[in-house]
């Protein structure tokens, strides 16, 4: 009984992780060019969110400037409603990441990766023309733009109408979704980051 | 030449001070302000305000400007609301924080955090009168013609982690705060400036009621 009970357990814990596996593995490679994401780009010069971070039951807000400065880098700074810092980061044209400054209590290497690979992800910013790769399921096309570990996804409709999500994926599944709303002028009006493996969520409202 | 030296540093001390806040010197007779500024506090129980902050990033060359609406009753209840460019709401009552942001609400016991409890103690103390008595702040005190500066340098360990130093400006006439400058280590700062102060205006406990 031990035996057939252990052999179900490995056989389930084999199927998961087939089924795990198979999250874009469905999908067909397809060729398709990148040029209709240009559109979907945020493109901001100077931006001021109220902004909600979740993390595993509890809640901070503030403000994030985001300000693209004279040398083409882009700033991000988050403070409290009361103006106090609490990180200034910064990715250069070149698209490294520069941690300008950060509380003592949020100066935890994890948490930095994380928020860099979101708001890189966001930002549009380490999209490698060379690595990407396209796949499509039935209603949506797939941009892949694999990273040091992991890729982003950058997903629209068949006809690139419309940016309907986008994802940072480990080999297997996604690890993190998020939905950007941009306005006219190309800049995001709202955005919700979602992590999928642990709780964390980064809410932004243009003010 | 020991004279020399002597008059030398004086003379640029005094070139320092004057550079470092303009219109202002050193005040001399700081026992009689103290004394000045007890009294008209403890004449003090409630203060209404409207506040503008500003937050200067200096290394950004940018700014972020709010506003809102401030009440303080003593001993120790603030109620600051923050309307424009968004809506912010935090009460201090006593050992208690609330915050509503949005559509979400947080409360905080003071009591358990000792940060959180320094912080708390900062904003009553500048308004209420009492940041000299403050252990946690090393104060140095300036004059100009219409206000004092009270210069607070942190000689506690976490708030010297999170501040340079905070300067409150105080209004000779009345002698209530009428700007809160706070310095971070990053060399950026913020400033509360408030304006159409009321002082002892009836101010409903209710408004400090944390739900």
């Amino acid at each position: 009984m031990r035996i057939f009970l252990m052999r179900c357990l490995l056989f389930h814990s084999m199927a998961c992780g087939i089924i795990s596996c198979s999250s874009y593995r469905h999908m067909q490679k397809i060729n398709a060019s990148d040029d209709c994401l240009q559109k979907f780009k945020p493109r901001i010069q100077r931006a001021l969110y109220s902004i909600s971070v979740d993390v595993t039951g509890n809640h901070i807000s503030g403000l994030l400037l985001i300000k693209t400065m004279p040398d083409s880098s882009t700033r991000m700074v988050f403070s409290n409603e009361m103006g106090f810092s609490f990180f200034d980061f910064g990715f250069s044209r070149e698209n490294e990441f520069k941690v300008y400054q950060i509380i003592p209590q949020m100066d935890k290497k994890a948490v930095i990766k994380t928020l860099r690979k979101d708001f890189e992800l966001m930002l549009f910013r380490n999209m490698p023309e060379k690595r990407r790769f396209t796949l499509q399921d039935s209603s949506l096309i797939y941009y892949g733009f694999p990273q040091t570990k992991g890729v982003n996804y950058y997903i629209t409709d068949t006809n690139c109408s419309k940016l309907v999500k986008m994802q940072r994926a480990s080999k297997r599944k996604a690890v993190m979704e998020a939905f950007m709303y941009l306005n006219q002028a190309s800049v995001p009006d709202s955005v919700l980051i979602r992590h999928l493996n642990f709780q964390f969520s980064i809410t932004l409202k243009k003010i | 030449m020991r004279r020399l030296c002597f008059s030398l540093a004086s003379f640029f001390l005094a070139v320092t001070a004057n550079a470092q806040y303009p219109g202002f010197a050193v005040l001399k007779n700081q026992d009689e302000f103290k004394q000045a500024f007890n009294a008209a506090t403890k004449n003090t129980e409630t203060i209404k305000s409207d506040f503008i902050q500003e937050k200067n990033i200096s290394m950004l060359s940018d700014k972020i400007s709010s506003r809102g609406k401030f009440w303080f009753k003593k001993e120790n209840k603030v109620r600051m609301e923050y309307m424009q460019p968004f809506t912010y709401l935090m009460i201090l009552n006593g050992g208690k924080i609330y915050v509503k942001d949005g559509q979400k609400e947080n409360k905080v016991n003071t009591n358990s955090n000792k940060v959180f409890r320094q912080v708390n103690r900062i904003l009553v103390d500048c308004v209420g009168g009492t940041i000299l008595f403050n252990p946690d702040f090393q104060t140095r005190i300036w004059a100009s013609t219409k206000s004092y500066l009270i210069e607070l340098e942190p000689v506690a360990k976490n708030l010297k982690a999170l501040y340079q130093k905070i300067n409150i400006y105080i209004d000779k006439k009345d002698y209530t705060a009428s700007s809160i400058d706070m310095f971070e280590l990053s060399g950026d700062n913020s400033s509360i400036r408030f304006i159409n102060k009321e002082l002892n205006a009836n101010i409903p406990d209710a408004l400090f009621t944390i739900p």
